[in-house]
């Protein structure tokens, strides 16, 4: 072996390091895995512990690894597809009677076996023994960038349409590779901001509530609302409860995420790119994209509990999420959970089960009022002139 | 005055002689030498020294994008001893293991972003740690690869406005959703106006293959140079 040689083996051997992505490295971690800084900082403040919330936490990670790897070994998803993940499992509030709520969200080519692949993703998790979604509904099944960046609002913007958008926004996490999701969900920031003329021809824009997304995710919350009506005489009052009081808790809780995420672009805009950036006037649309795409990595617990930090009261920040910890503690508890998903709403009034989840989401709502309207003078004027019309 | 020009790959697949003997009657002042194939590399190596590449203002080389049988030592040594001194040299970051040997290559190494086959190298978040293992490294912008990873240029923007003093070199090209080179469209010339004014004056690279519609590298370059120049979107409607 020459000198040279064996000099360069040496140089090879001491300096070779893992490639930046190994999935080993701590950049990288699970596919999806879900943090929440601002929450734990915020139960540190107020020297609270919610156990019901760490215990769903902890059952949706869990969760999460399982899928990610089945997902890994079985090499299922394609490249220009995302497995993404939806519901309370996507928002680290994992209990009991959790299904897998999930897409096989695709952005490329058109490929007849993309629906192949969903039903052998299907039939993957159902022999993990992962609870499925409801057949027929919004999720277990494909979607598809196209229709999700191009149709919003309109009358090709169907209610399953917007539900996948805005989820996608406010509580989705993949499992697969991020790119997809990433890349659908940068498409559709982009178009709600592409259609206020202001930003893009105003250059003395320094924060700005963007308007379009902001309505949009009103519109899914009444939609939401609406539909739990409509449901309740479709089913015939099968399930009624444990909708109630979802609608009442989580599903209130992605709205108020959205809108805090839309508000804190006012509150809180983003600074300028950092070192080398050009000496060019600021872009401040894209900066605004940026700051909402970081949003849509959050869960919305995590986004409530950074707002209820800078601009609640300790007690209503307390209030809240004693009332949600009460919520999953709920759900968590199987015989409450059968009790309300067989409950009928002419039994209702009377049953004390479904009075307590009344309580509790009472509790949340006047938390929530307190927190909206009177902690923080700026946060009330901005729902009195954004919230309301 | 821009510093126009084309890889010899777009030219002619691993064919760098035949790439130049095209450009000799052409107006481009700029040329990437690839081997972006380990096969193709030895060749180019060799006959660095005897290219007349006198005509160029800019040239750089491309480095193979992947190297199973060539060492990773032994190919940033025999890049070191027989690229000339000035020369950038543009690397794809995703073979890469042996993060202090090409560090040493300072600011000659040219970095490119990479397209959605690779798992690195795509966005600003990627490349600011890549950069934090090769601090003196530049860019090469491949606004191709940037568009493909973000079509709205939103993370296109975000790199130009972190590292747009690092960029040496930009690479121009359609990439389509198999990652093939394509001609330029109109929707390119949209896209690629949202972050024109964040680009510096820096060398451009066209990966744009010739085409039935333009047939010519001099009718590649004046599209380009409309284009830069603020003209008409309408002019790219080849």
């Amino acid at each position: 072996m020459s000198r040279s040689t064996s000099h360069a083996d040496d140089r090879n051997r001491a300096s070779v390091s893992p490639p930046i992505l190994d999935p080993s490295a701590p950049e990288i971690g699970i596919h999806g895995e879900i943090q929440t800084p601002a929450l734990h900082a915020l139960g540190k403040k107020l020297d609270q512990r919610w156990p019901a919330l760490e215990k769903a936490q902890a059952q949706a990670r869990d969760r999460i690894r399982q899928i990610s790897q089945i997902l890994q070994d079985d090499k299922l998803i394609p490249s220009d597809a995302g497995f993404v993940i939806f519901g309370s499992l996507a928002r680290g509030e994992c209990t009991s009677g959790s299904d897998v709520d999930w897409t096989l969200l695709i952005d490329g080519q058109a490929d007849p076996a993309h629906r192949r692949v969903a039903q052998q993703v299907d039939q993957t998790l159902v022999r993990a023994k992962l609870k499925q979604p409801s057949p027929g509904g919004v999720f277990g099944n494909l979607a598809f960038s196209h229709s999700i960046i191009h149709d919003i609002g309109g009358q090709n913007d169907t209610n399953q349409n917007i539900t996948q958008r805005i989820l996608l926004l406010l509580e989705s996490r993949s499992l697969s590779s991020d790119d997809v999701r990433r890349r659908v969900i940068g498409g559709v920031l982009n178009r709600y901001l592409e259609e206020d003329i202001s930003l893009l021809t105003r250059t003395d824009v320094k924060r700005w509530i963007p308007l379009f997304l902001l309505n949009d995710v009103a519109r899914f919350w009444r939609t939401m609302a609406v539909d739990y009506a409509s449901k309740r005489q479709e089913r015939a009052g099968q399930g009624w409860a444990i909708r109630n009081v979802k609608l009442r808790m989580s599903r209130k809780l992605i709205f108020v995420s959205g809108m805090l995420a839309c508000f804190n672009c006012y509150l809180c805009p983003a600074q300028e790119a950092g070192d080398g950036a050009p000496s060019i006037a600021p872009n401040y649309g894209v900066r605004l994209i940026a700051q909402l795409r970081s949003y849509t990595n959050r869960t919305p617990l995590d986004i409530v509990a950074q707002a209820l930090d800078q601009y609640a009261k300790k007690e209503t920040a307390a209030q809240l999420f004693a009332a949600y910890d009460g919520f999953l503690a709920l759900l968590d508890d199987e015989d409450t959970r059968r009790h309300l998903e067989h409950l009928q709403p002419e039994a209702a009034v009377k049953d004390r089960i479904f009075q307590h989840t009344r309580d509790v989401s009472h509790a949340f709502q006047g938390a929530l009022d307190t927190f909206f309207f009177d902690d923080h003078p700026e946060l009330s004027k901005l729902v009195r002139r954004y919230g309301v019309f | 005055m821009l510093t126009l020009g084309i890889s010899t790959g777009a030219l002619a697949h691993g064919d760098f002689r035949k790439a130049l003997h095209m450009m000799e009657a052409s107006r481009a002042d700029a040329v990437e030498l690839s081997a972006l194939r380990e096969t193709e590399f030895p060749s180019l190596l060799r006959s660095l020294q005897e290219l007349d590449l006198s005509r160029y203002r800019y040239v750089s080389l491309h480095a193979p994008s992947r190297y199973e049988s060539l060492a990773e030592v032994h190919l940033a040594d025999q890049l070191e001893r027989l690229v000339p001194g000035d020369m950038p040299i543009v690397v794809h970051p995703t073979p890469i293991r042996n993060w202090p040997v090409w560090a040493r290559f300072g600011s000659r190494l040219c970095v490119e972003n990479m397209d959605k086959r690779n798992p690195m190298g795509r966005t600003a978040e990627e490349l600011d740690r890549i950069f934090t293992r090769l601090p003196e490294a530049t860019l090469c912008l491949d606004l191709g690869h940037a568009r493909q990873i973000d079509p709205t240029m939103t993370e296109t923007d975000l790199i130009l406005r972190k590292f747009g003093n690092r960029v040496k070199q930009i690479h121009i090209s359609e990439v389509d959703a198999s990652c093939t080179h394509r001609p330029l469209t109109w929707a390119w010339s949209l896209a690629f106006h949202k972050v024109a004014a964040l680009i510096p004056n820096v060398p451009i690279i066209l990966e744009t293959p010739l085409s039935p519609d333009c047939p010519s590298i001099n009718g590649l370059l004046d599209i380009v140079e409309d284009m830069w120049s603020g003209q008409s979107l309408g002019a790219l409607a080849v």
